[in-house]
This record gives structure tokens, sequence and C-alpha cells, in this order.
């Protein structure tokens, strides 16, 4: 982004190349880097390299549908994966891209700055011999002395902010616009601010999710989250121990019949909150929108859902699970899968996996299907496993059942046990394997507790660059040239004393509607003083 | 009093003036075609030299390669400055219309009118109405209406017929302050856009005119030469580019209010971005030596795109499920 460095027009007959040592070389590439086009180039390789990012699915957003996505195309989507389609943002080739981009931009900034600085403390340069070169220019002739004529000229410059010198007696130079290059400068050196922020927020912050049913609480450690994922730089003694409580989570849906039924309205989660155990408890309403902070963190509530509350007994009724288990929605109606893991029931341990619907379609001609995301005619229905629940002892996630080992519980026809039950309603398992019941369905919360140390860095370098930006287009470089000189008589006059011929000229750098403006202003001033005594 | 419902009159009886105001500006063109007999040298003569001096000397020695290559513009015949003026004031009342009906729909839901794709376009096409009644007076922009007028109107009728959404509450994610801030910013953004591709493709065509004179002058010979075409372009989407510099920010600031994270590639952030970066390489382009104007330009065009693409597939297609899902579809 440095002026574009190139051969002088007038080559040699002879083009004889010079030869480029290995600093030459260096020199050469680093040129090349940091010139403009290269800037622009890859500005554009950028902005098509974003792309691929926004059609196929990114593991960072959504590692399900990847999987979905390699399961449907098993051809390309190896190919795809070794060239990174589906981590764009943090593939080689984007890396590629915007750290070339930075370096380009930081060779462009250190020395434009040096240029800039001296720029800032140098004088405008010394007035043109022919001003009417210029591509804007005037003339006025007045009766006043040179003297006072080029101080006429310079009160209206000195009013729109122009820098003045006088290199001879018979001219002033102007320049004003100062500040564009320093918007320039900051909007860029401002960019690689937010990458600064950036990255720090990658190395120091954190990121924990927690799914958190209506009744529960939980104590905020590195273990106690269904799943955190620290920053590499993050100690995980230093998370704040806040303990947290969901009391009551609120959820409307749009019962409007047309388009917009069954859309999400509200959703608020009413939370006990403690800093730290043993604090004071404090009650806090999270909602989307309305994070909570507490010890540094943010508190989200990112999702929702139903927790049915499921109790599995043994044949002489004896107790082996009582829990709210969190299903997860599949679709906007909150049809969701949960699983139940029975590792002590006897003789084999029981999975068993399903459905929860909290609008039942009642005759499951389609399967189960539910019609209404909000708890209208909640139902569970399950089918039952038995066998080892954890083969070879590998740990495993919550919400999937591993049937790998085990067998579909039967009825005595043969036919798999389906497990229809509504809240208060009991099943009993064939084979005096105990009996399932629903109890009452609550609802979870999904909490994301989120620190990010370099959210403010980013913050107030996009507020720099903007402000950069907009005094880097908006104010321009201008240069305005007065010059002055005496002529026996005025020129469409015959006779008569002598006057000051005034010429003045502007030049701007950038395409600028406004100098003809300011051209025009010190011309008329003059103009209307000219018959003064 | 159903608010809604008057909304939605006041959206068509836009619609029907603004097809008005199409027609007049069409019949304004139809006024401006230059006639070569109709045009006396002398007349030309004085035109050259009012445009290229300021103090009565000659101007510089150029001849317009064609008899209506340059500075025709000062040349409006009293029927094209009459036709202009009825289409200008048939697109003041349209855009007046237009706001009342944006405004009306705010009222009826009591929020921000911009909840969705249906109340998004028609706010975004009312926009670009104002946008271009404050402008087009000041800079005798008659030229341009119809390039302005028909874009609204398809995209009201679009949006009417495909888009539509009753007036209704909003999803939890979009109840913030803001959507008042972030979202309008992003359609005044989009308005300039499109005022800048409207002048930007006349500047091509309009140069490509100049460079190889057709035979016979159209309404394109009537137009601001190609190099004033090219710098107001510049300028209206320099405006724009600001402010989605002003709404990529105002999004991630919201985002991470929301979401908890400000920035996470979601495909309308990527989009945003890659609007971001093509105007802003069509700014650099513009800024560095040796680049012709009209490759500037085609950045520009690009940008334009990617604009239309965020708007529509980014928003409709589920290829691009992300976390932006507001179109009321």
């Amino acid at each position: 982004m440095s002026t574009d460095l190139r051969a002088p027009r007038t080559a040699p007959p002879e083009p004889a190349l010079p030869r480029l040592g290995p600093v030459g070389l260096l020199r050469w590439a680093w040129r090349q880097l940091t010139s403009m086009r290269t800037a622009l180039f890859l500005l554009l390789l950028l902005s098509v390299a974003a792309v691929p990012g926004s059609i196929f699915p990114q593991r960072n957003i959504d590692a399900g549908r990847v999987a979905d996505y390699m399961a449907q195309n098993p051809t390309t989507s190896p190919w795809l994966d070794r060239f990174g389609f589906f981590d764009v943002y943090s593939s080689p080739w984007f890396s590629a891209i915007y750290l070339l981009l930075f370096i380009s931009l930081i060779g462009c900034i250190v020395p434009r700055t040096k240029v800039h600085v001296a720029a800032l403390r140098s004088t405008p340069p010394r007035a043109p011999a022919r001003l009417h070169r210029l591509p804007e220019h005037a003339e006025v002739t007045t009766t006043l002395s040179p003297e006072e004529a080029l101080a006429e000229a310079r009160t209206v410059l000195k009013a729109k902010r122009f820098r003045l010198h006088a290199h001879d007696a018979t001219s002033v130079s102007g320049e004003s616009g100062y500040l564009r290059e320093t918007g320039n400068l900051v909007f860029h050196l401002a960019l690689t601010g937010i990458i600064v922020g950036m990255a720090v927020g990658h190395l120091l912050g954190w990121r924990g999710d927690v799914i958190l049913a209506e009744g529960d609480r939980f104590a905020s450690s590195a273990g106690t989250y269904n799943t955190i994922s620290p920053g590499p730089w993050v100690d995980d003694e230093s998370l704040p121990p806040f303990v947290l409580g969901l009391e009551r989570l609120d959820v409307q849906f749009n019962e409007t019949p047309g388009r917009g039924f069954g859309m999400p309205r509200e959703f608020t989660a009413y939370t006990s909150l403690q800093e730290s155990p043993g604090a004071p408890v404090t009650r806090q309403a999270v909602s989307v929108n309305h994070p909570l902070t507490v010890g540094g963190a943010d508190i989200f509530l990112l999702g929702n859902g139903y927790a049915p509350v499921i109790t599995v007994r043994d044949a002489k009724g004896t107790v082996l699970y009582r829990e709210s288990t969190p299903f997860l929605a599949q679709d906007g109606n909150y049809r969701s899968v949960g699983v139940i893991k029975v590792p002590s029931a006897q003789p084999k341990q029981l999975g068993i996996t399903g459905f929860f619907l909290p609008t039942a379609e009642p005759t499951f001609a389609n399967g189960p299907v539910s019609l209404f995301p909000d708890a209208k005619n909640p139902e569970v229905a399950l089918s039952i496993w038995e066998g080892n629940l954890f083969p070879g002892g590998a740990p495993q996630s919550v919400y999937t059942l591993n049937t790998e080992e085990m067998k579909q519980v039967t009825k005595a026809d043969g036919s798999p046990a389906l497990v229809r039950l509504k809240p208060g309603q009991t099943y009993e398992m064939p084979g005096g394997r105990g009996s399932i019941t629903l109890e009452r369905v609550k609802r979870f919360a999904g909490l994301s507790v989120r620190t990010d140390p370099g959210a403010p860095i980013s913050l107030v370098s996009a507020i720099l660059a903007t402000l950069g930006l907009i005094l880097g287009l908006v104010i321009k470089r201008r240069r305005v040239f007065v010059r002055v000189r005496r002529e026996p008589t005025a020129p469409d006059a015959g006779a008569g004393p002598p006057v000051t011929v005034v010429s003045i000229g502007g030049l701007s750098k950038d395409s600028d509607a406004g100098l003809a403006a300011i051209v025009q202003a010190v011309h008329d001033h003059l103009a209307e003083r000219k018959d003064r005594p | 009093m159903n608010l809604a419902a008057n909304a939605n009159i006041a959206l068509y009886s836009s619609m029907i003036v603004y097809t008005l105001a199409m027609l007049a500006f069409t019949w304004h063109l139809a006024a401006r075609v230059p006639t070569i007999e109709g045009v006396r040298v002398e007349d030309r003569e004085a035109v050259l030299v009012g445009s290229g001096s300021r103090d009565g000397e000659p101007a510089a020695p150029e001849t317009p390669s064609t008899p209506y290559a340059a500075g025709l513009v000062g040349e409006q015949t009293l029927k094209s400055r009459q036709r202009g003026n009825i289409a200008l004031m048939l697109t003041y009342l349209a855009t007046a219309l237009l706001v009342s009906s944006v405004l009306m729909r705010g009222l009826a839901v009591s929020r921000p009118p911009w909840g969705n794709m249906f109340e998004f376009a028609t706010a975004a096409a009312a926009a670009v109405g104002v946008a271009y009644s404050v402008l087009a007076k000041r800079n005798h922009w008659e030229w341009l209406g119809v390039f302005i007028v028909a874009p609204i109107l398809l995209v009201l009728g679009l949006s009417l017929t495909e888009l539509y959404t009753e007036a209704g509450e909003l999803m939890p994610a979009l109840k913030s302050y803001w959507l008042g801030i972030h979202v309008s910013v992003a359609f005044i953004a989009v308005a300039m856009f499109t005022i800048g591709f409207a002048i930007g493709a006349l500047y091509l065509v309009r140069r490509h005119r100049e460079e190889k004179p057709p035979a016979k002058p159209n309404f394109i010979e009537s137009l601001p030469t190609s190099a004033a075409l090219e710098r107001t372009s510049y300028t209206v989407n320099m405006v724009g580019f600001i402010l989605w510099t002003f709404t990529l920010i105002a999004g991630a600031i919201w985002a991470k209010e929301a979401w908890g994270a400000y920035w996470q590639w979601d495909p309308k952030e990527v989009w945003t971005f890659v609007i971001w970066t093509v105007y802003a390489a069509y700014m650099h382009s513009r800024a560095t030596a040796g680049v012709d104007a009209r490759k500037s330009m085609y950045i520009a065009l690009a940008g334009f795109v990617a604009v239309i693409i965020n708007f529509t597939l980014v928003n409709l297609v589920s290829t691009f499920v992300g976390m932006h899902n507001y179109s009321g579809m």
C-alpha cells in the first residue's frame, strides 16, 4: 500500500537487468508485497475466499451438520475436508491471505507514517510559476497593493484552515487536509488492532456450556460444564466460582395461526446467582439479548427445551433412576430426542431412548410428530434396549445411546416394545424388568458462559477504524497557491494607476468537488475588495 | 383504526404513484435525446466556453469528437425540464406514501418496522426513495429517476407477492434496541449502494459511447460526462461504505449481546464481510495510481451483486443456514 514504485518511463535502449542478490531479491519481494496493487489483489482474494465458508457447513459453527454433509457426499467430502472447506476460517489458505494482507498493511503503514510525520512538519511547497496550468484557477485584478492582496488571500485561506507559508514576497502557498492521511493511517493501524483483539480473545478467552433444568443448580468450575473450550493460555483454576440455579424458564410461542405460527416470542430464565459459594443469593433474569455478568464472565441464554422427569424402577419397585433428563429439540416444534442410561439395572444394563413431543400428534400416523413447540399435550415415545451400555468402557455423550452391544427389548409376541407415556403414567416393562414412569415435564435452559478479554481491544480498534475511515475518505488534501504581480494599468481599462493581478491556483490529489469553491472564494473575496481606496 | 391495513393501502398507493413517476421519467428521457440538427453551432461553442474557463479566457483547445460528445448537459429544453419536474413531484408523493406506510406498520407493531424480510425490503425501498428525493433536485438527477424508481417498484412488487408477512411480534433474538440501529443503518447503506450502482452502470454505458461514438445519439449523450458520473458514483458508494462499516461493527456488538460472541462466521456475517471487503477493494483501487476507473467500477458493481446475494440467497436458501434466520418465511 505504499506508493506504487514502478520503473521510470524512459527506459534505457538496452535494458540491462540489474543483478539481484539475495538481499535484493528480498527487497524486491517486499516491495511487491507492500505495493497497493498487491494489497488490492489480496483484498479481492479475501472476499472470494470467505464465500465457501457460507456455503459449506463449518465445524466451528455446527459440527453435526458437517457430519451430515459428509455422510451425504461420501466421494467429494473427503477432498473438501482435505482442503479445509469445513474449517475455512482456520484453513491455511484463508489464514495465508489475511496474514499476507496484514503484513502488506504493516509494510505500508510504517513508511507512510514516516512520510506523513515529515509532511506534518514541513511547509507547503513553493507556488508554481504558472498557476493557470493548475486544475482549478482564477485571476482577479485589484487596486490593492500586492502585500494587501496577499494578506486578504491569507485571511480567506486561514479561515478555511489552510496551513500557509510564503516562500517569497509575491506568493503564498497553502495546504490543508493533513487529517486525511492521519485518518488513513489510523484506519489501517486500527485494523491490526482488531486482529490483535481477536488473537487475545482466542488465547485468553474461554467458553463453557451447561444445560440446567428447572430447579437445578450448578457451581462453575472446569469440571462442571457439559462442554468447556478454554483458550490455550487459560488457567482452569481461574474460572469464576459462581453458583447458578435455574428457578423457572418462561417461554412463549406465537399461537396465532398463519405464517408465524409456532415462532418463538419470549424466552426468559429466572435464576438464583451467588458470586461464589457462600455469597448472598441474588435473583436475576437472563433472556436473549440480556446476558448476565458475573466475575468477568457473561452468561447467555442460548437454548432451551424440555427435560421430562423420568423414573425407572426394578421389579421390586426400587428406584434405579429418577432425573430430569434433557431431550434436545430437533425441529421448530421441539420434537426432541434424549437418552436414559440405567447402568444399575439387573440382570442387564438398560438404555432407554426416544422422543419427547411437547404437543404430540395423537395418532402417530407419521411416526412421532410434535405440532406445536409449547407443552400443550406432552408425551414421550421410547424404545428400550438392554445389554452393555459402555462397550469397551469408552466415554460417550449423554445424548446418544451406543447400541453396538445392546438388544432391543421386545414384547411377548416378539414386536419391539414401544413406550408411550403422558405425565403421571407408568409403563410396566415386559419380562419383569421393572417400570418406567413419566413423572412430570420440566423445561431446561441452555446457558453459555463466556469471557473474551480481547473484545474491548477489538471494539476500540473498530471505532477508531471507523473514525479513521471517515477522515480518510471525506477530507481532501488540497493545495492552493496565490501569486501577485504588479502591472502598470488594468488590462481592460486604458491608462490608469498601477494594479495588482492576483492569480489563484488549486490542486488536489483526489476527486475533489470542493476545490473549485475554495479557489472561487478567494477570487470573490479579492474581487469585492478591489475597489477599496 | 387498523394501522397495518392502512399501511398496506399506503404501500399499494405508493406503487401506483411510483409507476406514474417511472412513466414520467421515461417521458423526460425521451425529451432529453439531443438532436444534432437542433443544436446550433454557436450554442455549442457557448457551452464549451462556459464550461472550460472562469475569467472569459478561451477554453482549453479541445474539440469534441462528435457534435454531441461534450457539454450538452446545460441544454435542457423547456419540455424536458417540465417533464422532469412532473416526474420528481410524483416521486416525492410516492416516497411520502411509502414512508407513511413504513411508519404506520411500525406503529401497528410498536417496534422498528424492519423485523422480517418483507419489512426490511419495504424500508430499504423507502430509504432509496428518500435518498433519491433529497439528492435529485439539488444535483439535477432527473436523468437518474427511471433507474431508481424501477428497482423500487420491482422490490416492492416482489416483497408484496413473495415475502409478505402479517404485522406481528418479533422473535426474541430481534428484541433489542440494536434492531433500530444496526438494521436501519444497514438499509440506508443498501440504499446508497443502490444509487451508486445505478450511476455506476450508467457511467459504463456513457464511457463506452464516449470512446466509440454511436451513429445516433440518445439520452445517454445528455447525461453528465463519464468522469462526472464516475465521481458521483464513487461519492455515493463511499457514503454507503462508511455506513456499511458501521453496520458491520454494530452487528458485531449486537451479536456479542445476543449470542455471546461478536464474530462467528455465520453466513450473514460472512456476506456482510464479503460486501465490506469488495467495497473496500473498490475504494482501494480508486486510490491506486494507474488503475483504470472502469476496472474499479466493475469491483463496485460486484459489491452490489454481493449485496443482492446477501439479502436474497443468504436469507432464503437453506445452504446458508445460520443464526440470522429472521426472514419470517
